[in-house]
């Protein structure tokens, strides 16, 4: 698991408000419940240890994120319905390329590390060393034919 | 001034550590200086949760990335693929794959054969001994007999193909294309105190288990034993030399950052393809004026790195494929040979790997547009991850004068010592050959049975195999080191690492450039008394 110091200061109330909105329009929940949405796995804190130089930035996406809900909806991102949230994401990123980029990868990163997220994908939630992992041996006869062909390099003087 | 030595090693890294193993028999003084430190295998990123992302950072292979006070940046803006390495004992080899091929004979004789570069001043089978030595103490796992090669016996079996490389030997015999296991510098049993490999997979961020061959476990424990001194945290700046055109040591920065001065009879560099003609750069006198050893007008030129192409192909079949060792699996060299009717000269291996982790999985599926936001998000990883299969593509790319190593006039190491600049670009036949590369690489994914198959080259972050930039040859003219790894110029000057590849192969280096090394060894101890005539 991932340690989660507070990240308030890098970013304000109103913005990880914003964020905990998008967050699940990255990685949804999974209509069986097996795996849980990007909203659920600990992404701010993430952010705030693995990839602060980020902040910056994403303070401004969540802002200009904000800024179009209220003038097109009159409410905040947070309070939007999930199809309104979607398209305001969507538009955002067909026209300005990169945006939220980063934040994706970073929430993919801290999704696919957490426990949960493992657990989901039926695997034990430990690092590889030192249980390590059963990998079958192969069947050999398939060189057979390889064998057959004989020698495939030149001599050289 | 610190004591006098008969041998200093500069780097101990593949080169470095082979060398001084073979040499500690003669019982002189050995010192090796490097600029790194010991590694803690407890600390390798397999040991956490958080593997994937920590081998991003502070164990990524490119120094401009991890960016750790015993590395030194490479400006390599102007090049398509950037150096990658490790700066430790150990040196590359912490990081590597372990991927072990030998070239062929013909690698040796490419102007006779091919008309193209020019011929080594040694051949395969000089070099066969020290091939075997080489595997015996690296502990090289593989499978005798494959009909790609001189006959010789690995001392390990072979890593395990798992589904993805039956997936794919399947595949390749559909097309009647050559395959093999691999050779692989991994103990697949427990082998000289190290144990063996458990199927981790991140081995490209240090081997926790200690089953590949880095050669902090292998050739360092023995040399050290034997006598030989390796001082860490030791950065090079200079060599010395006197009027006589004999190197007498070298001045280089200790642990503190204070400048030391190092006597010595005999100077060798381990330092890698950019660390050394960096290093003989950096060493300007009035007697040498554009660097040591460098009347010839070759140190940094002729620059070779292996453009790499890279296939991958998804598998409706769950494979497991991300488990295993990642980059070793099998090999083709059904394109080794030169053909002249596909358009180019040389050839290229193809080097199955396994599959990605689930972060990586995820973000590379992101990048491309497979794995999107939202709706369908589980559904696109759950048919890639564990299912992909890769193919590297390692292109012969030939000397060429116009690619180098050079001196940055700006960009310095934390020493304040210049760092270097490359400047590489792909020649038209190693374009023909990485285009025809990717082609077969689709072709025998889609034999295997591949719903999804995809292929880039040159890829950025692959140059791992930095060669030629001090090339060996008989004409001083034309060579910076003599057959044996002399300097022409200084003759107690010896050179020992990957620079000194007159070609590059089609394959992975490190054991050529190990043989060499050993080779080299062996030559000297053979002159000892006549050394410097
Ligand atoms: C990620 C990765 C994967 C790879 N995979 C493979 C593979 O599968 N198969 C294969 O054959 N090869 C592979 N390689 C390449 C392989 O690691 C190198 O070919 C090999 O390590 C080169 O050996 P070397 O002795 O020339 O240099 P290195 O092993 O790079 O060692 C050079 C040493 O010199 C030290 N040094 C440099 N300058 C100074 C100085 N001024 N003062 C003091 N010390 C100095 C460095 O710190 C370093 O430790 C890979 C490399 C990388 C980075
Ligand atoms: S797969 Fe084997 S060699 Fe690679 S890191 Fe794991 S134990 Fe080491």
């Amino acid at each position: 698991m991932i340690a989660s110091p507070n990240p308030a200061s890098a970013l304000t109330a109103a913005q990880l408000q914003t964020l905990d909105a998008v967050l699940n329009l990255i990685v949804p929940p999974s209509a069986d419940g097996r795996m849980p949405g990007a909203a659920e796995v600990g992404v701010p804190a993430y952010l705030y240890i693995e990839a602060a130089d980020a902040l910056p930035v994403l303070g401004e996406e969540l802002d200009e994120l904000e800024r179009r809900a209220h003038a097109r909806y009159t409410r905040g991102y947070a309070s939007l319905e999930q199809v309104e949230r979607i398209a305001l994401v969507e538009e955002l990123r067909a026209q300005t390329p990169g945006f939220m980029n980063r934040l994706a990868m970073e929430t993919l990163a801290c999704y696919y590390q957490h426990d949960r997220v493992f657990e989901g994908l039926g695997m034990e939630t430990r690092p590889p060393y030192p249980k390590g992992y059963e990998v079958v041996q192969g069947d050999l006869s398939l060189l057979d034919p390889v064998r057959a062909r004989g020698k495939i390099y030149r001599d050289a003087p | 001034m610190t004591d006098d030595v008969d041998v200093l090693i500069i780097g101990a890294g593949a080169s470095g550590a082979a060398f001084a193993w073979s040499m500690a028999d003669t019982r002189m003084r050995i010192l090796c200086l490097e600029q790194g430190d010991w590694m803690n295998p407890g600390d390798y990123p397999s040991t956490r949760r958080d593997w994937e992302v920590r081998q991003e950072r502070e164990f990524s292979p490119n120094p401009n990335i991890r960016g750790l006070t015993q590395d030194y940046p490479i400006n390599d803006a102007d090049s398509p693929i950037s150096p990658l390495n490790f700066n430790g004992v150990g040196g590359s080899t912490i990081l590597y794959a372990a991927h072990f091929p030998r070239p062929h004979p013909s690698d040796f004789r490419v102007k006779s054969l091919d008309g193209v570069a020019d011929d080594w001043p040694l051949d395969y089978a000089a070099l066969e001994p020290y091939y075997a030595v080489n595997d015996r103490e690296m502990g090289v796992a593989g499978l005798a007999g494959d009909p790609a090669y001189p006959p010789h016996q690995p001392p390990l079996p072979p890593v395990p193909l798992g589904l993805a490389g039956e997936t794919m030997a399947r595949g390749f015999n559909a097309l009647g294309w050559h395959w093999w296991p691999s050779d692989t510098a991994i103990a697949t049993r427990d082998y000289e105190g190290r144990a063996q490999c458990v199927n981790l997979g991140p081995c490209k961020s240090g081997c926790a288990q200690g089953a590949k061959a880095s050669v902090d476990v292998t050739y360092w424990p023995v040399a050290r034993r034997a006598g030989v001194r390796l001082r860490t945290r030791c950065r090079v700046r200079e060599i010395l030399v006197d009027d006589r055109d004999m190197a007498t040591g070298v001045v280089y920065f200790d642990e503190h950052g204070i400048e030391q001065v190092q006597r010595a009879e005999v100077v060798v560099l381990a330092c890698n393809g950019i660390g050394t003609p960096r290093l003989l750069l950096n060493s300007k006198s009035a007697r040498f004026p554009n660097g040591l050893a460098n009347r010839s007008g070759l140190v940094g030129k002729n620059l070779m790195i292996h453009p790499w192409g890279m296939v991958r192909g998804a598998f409706d079949a769950p494979l497991d494929s991300q488990r295993g060792p990642l980059s070793c699996c099998i090999w083709s060299q059904q394109f080794y040979e030169t053909d002249r009717s596909r358009g180019f000269v040389r050839g290229y291996n193809m080097q199955i790997t396994r599959g990605l982790g689930p972060v990586a999985t995820a973000r590379m599926g992101l990048a491309r547009g497979d794995i999107p936001w939202g709706a369908g998000h589980h559904e696109a990883f759950a048919r890639r991850y564990g299912r992909t299969i890769g193919i590297g593509i390692c292109c012969e790319d030939l000397p060429e004068e116009c690619n180098t190593v050079t001196l940055d006039p700006a960009l310095t190491d934390s020493n304040g010592i210049p760092a270097p600049k490359i400047t590489y670009r792909l020649g038209e036949n190693t374009e023909r050959m990485l285009a025809h590369g990717l082609a077969r690489g689709a072709e025998v994914m889609k034999a295997a049975g591949a719903w999804d198959v995809y292929g880039e080259g040159p890829v950025r972050q692959t140059g791992w195999h930095l060669l030629g930039t001090a090339r060996m040859g008989e004409d001083p003219e034309r060579a910076v080191v003599n057959g044996w790894g002399r300097s022409h110029d200084v003759k107690n000057l010896f050179i020992i690492d990957g620079s000194v590849f007159v070609t590059s192969a089609g394959v992975n280096p490190t054991p050529t450039i190990q043989a060499v090394a050993l080779y080299i060894a062996d030559a000297m101890k053979q002159r000892l008394a006549n050394l410097f005539d």
